[in-house]
């Protein structure tokens, strides 16, 4: 196998006309790594993975495969491959011919292309597809010929946009499955743009969250989890997501409360990073897992429960506002019930205001 | 879904053949007066099958006419027209649909306000310009004039359906190691194909059944095609060779005919997009 290689983007900036789709983004890939480009539409993730392909080239900035500025390479000269959501196939050749493309392309003699197509072929099972035309595939099997394509040159990188969005529900979480294992098997550097979170939590080694064409956080999938950097990420990252309250910060003495209404949550110490002000506004994070039914707890009233199987999504009326908690399947709450909550005050995300970054 | 009304069928069957043997009845009229002898084209009362066929209008037709002459100009300008038109408009779609720069739609509709001026309006200044450049009454003035109007029409045609097809793929090419002009030749083209030949089958058949153009800017036997060509030869103040009129109809008419049979699967496909769905 050969040595995969890292991408370096440093102050990359895409501008069109006054329209800033990336701003100034600066990210280090390492060498054989999976990154998810994770965000809503027209935050720049797309854009981004243009520009690594030179399919776009950026406005400032440079983008550098290894070592090597590639910047005003076309996208013939750099080592890549790119699957499309579209999957792209060329629909005037036949599989084989689709995969043999690429190498065609790059001069490799005509006598090693049938080994090379054949081996990703049995690579991808689509051995019995071979002379067949991409509209006769299916969906999945399109899918798997695309990334054949990708795999056939053996490039240094590989450029996944939105490769599964087009799959039904049951067909996306088995390619997910199958794309882990590819890059577990060839360990080539590999860039996935998507705007599902729960491709980029399942696949990657990190996650960059764009918005507005900056990056948001770009750290370990159980980081971006467990420490979302600001309310963007809080509230994008998690189904159910994060319940988000207006909420007063009150330190005393090195020890924090915070107050909602007239409801008091003291938090354990050193939770909360000190600052001048002693009171200050911010956004508390809960999620819906460290809501607990608590006979100690704060009085709530259940507004609705969906049961999703094993467990249930519960919205509780908490002095004005709503609050989303995970309850066991097993525990009976029925709409306009009361009940008592409390929080895990340890797993609270605590926000500025103002600003929307993390304080805890 | 309702249930089909059989009695209706046979009746729409009906009426559209009777609307089809309206239209095409002169066609057969054409046919048939073009093998029946001269001694019978006159006779009264008419009749509609001939009772005796010939071949000699024909053979008057192809010997002792310019016939030949004429056919092999329109072969050639029509042709010539085709591939012009064609090369000039696939790269002009392609341009058009695929490439930004300042004043592109501009240039699209500029090409098509030539259309929203006559043909006469058009033609004198056009003749004027090519006595001066000096190719005026060659068979290469018809191919310039008959691209001044054929040209728009088949860059809008192949325009609409360029821009019906994935943007994707050509990046696909470009990203497996194609150039510009490579994912051009190994995906657009292939894939332009049925769009390419309905343009070219409409290009040739505007060009073959040119007269206006043709009347005014050619006045000689070396350069005239079929359709001026035969009616200054046949249709004179004092006579109509009706004969030899439509011996020689049939004749212009067969070209275009055999085309079509081979090729309307095409037009039919050039009209309907293009592309793979997932």
């Amino acid at each position: 196998m050969q040595q995969s290689i890292g991408i370096s983007l440093k102050k990359l900036r895409k501008q069109f006309g006054a329209f800033v789709a990336v701003n100034d983004l600066d990210l280090e890939v390492g060498a054989g790594e999976f990154v998810s480009l994770l965000g809503p539409s027209g935050c720049g993730k797309t854009t981004t993975l243009r520009m690594l392909a030179g399919l776009d080239f950026p406005t400032s900035g440079t983008i550098s495969f290894g070592d090597q500025v590639v910047n005003d390479l076309t996208p013939a000269r750099r080592n890549i491959a790119m699957v499309f959501q579209s999957y792209a196939l060329y629909p005037h050749m036949t599989v084989r011919e689709n995969i043999a493309y690429p190498l065609k392309k790059r001069g490799v003699p005509k006598a090693e292309l049938p080994a090379r197509v054949a081996a990703v072929a049995r690579l991808l099972q689509l051995e019995p597809y071979m002379s067949s035309r991409p509209k006769e595939l299916s969906g999945g099997q399109q899918q798997r010929v695309a990334l054949g394509r990708a795999l056939v040159r053996e490039p240094d990188i590989f450029l996944l946009d939105e490769p599964l969005s087009n799959l039904d529900a049951k067909l996306r979480a088995h390619m997910r499955t199958e794309l882990i294992e590819l890059h577990r098997k060839i360990g080539k550097t590999m860039i996935y743009v998507t705007h599902d979170q729960l491709e980029a939590m399942t696949m990657s080694s990190r996650i960059a969250v764009m918005r507005g064409g900056n990056l948001q956080q770009f750290d370990t999938p159980a980081e971006i989890y467990q420490r979302p950097a600001n309310v963007f990420v809080a509230d994008f990252i998690g189904t159910p997501s994060m319940t988000l309250l207006d909420a007063d910060l009150h330190r005393r003495n090195g020890s924090a409360e915070v107050r909602i209404g007239g409801t008091t949550i003291a938090l354990p110490d050193r939770h909360v990073a000190p600052a001048r002000a002693n009171i200050a506004p911010i956004k508390l994070g809960i999620r819906p897992e460290d809501v607990v039914l608590d006979e100690v707890g704060f009085p709530a009233e259940v507004k609705v429960v969906e049961p999703t199987g094993h467990e249930c999504i519960v919205l509780f009326a908490l002095h004005g506002t709503t609050v989303k908690a995970r309850v066991p399947a097993h525990v009976r709450l029925d709409m306009g019930q009361s009940a008592k909550i409390s929080f895990r005050t340890s797993k609270l995300h605590i926000f500025d205001r103002a600003t929307g970054l993390r304080m805890s | 879904m309702t249930r089909p009304n059989y009695w209706k069928q046979p009746l729409v069957s009906l009426a559209v053949w009777a609307i089809v043997l309206i239209v095409i009845f002169p066609l057969i009229w054409m046919v048939i007066t073009s093998v029946k002898p001269q001694t019978e084209l006159f006779r009264i009362p008419a009749t509609f099958w001939p009772t005796e066929i010939t071949f000699e209008h024909y053979r008057t037709l192809l010997e002792k006419t310019a016939f030949l002459k004429y056919m092999r100009n329109s072969v050639i300008i029509s042709t010539s027209t085709t591939i012009l038109v064609i090369t000039v408009a696939v790269l002009g779609a392609y341009s058009l649909t695929r490439f930004t720069y300042p004043g592109r739609e501009r240039i699209a509709f500029l090409v098509l306000a030539t259309y929203l001026l006559p043909s006469v309006v058009l033609v004198l200044p056009l003749y004027l310009m090519m006595v001066k450049v000096g190719i005026a009454n060659s068979l290469f003035s018809l191919v310039v004039a008959y691209t001044t109007f054929a040209l728009p029409y088949a860059l809008w045609l192949l325009r609409s359906f360029m821009a019906s097809m994935p943007e994707e793929l050509e990046w696909a090419a470009l990203v497996d190691g194609a150039s510009r002009l490579g994912a051009f030749v190994d995906v657009v083209l292939p894939q332009a194909i049925p769009g390419i030949i309905s343009t070219a089958l409409f290009t040739f058949i505007v060009t073959w059944n040119e007269y206006f153009y043709a009347l005014i800017l050619v006045n000689t036997d070396e350069a005239r095609p079929l359709t001026t060509g035969v009616i200054t030869m046949l249709v004179t103040s004092f006579n109509i060779e009706w004969s030899l009129l439509m011996a020689a109809a049939v004749a212009m008419s067969l070209p275009l005919i055999i085309i079509f049979v081979f090729l309307q699967g095409y037009l039919v496909r050039g009209f309907a997009g293009t592309g793979v769905k997932g």
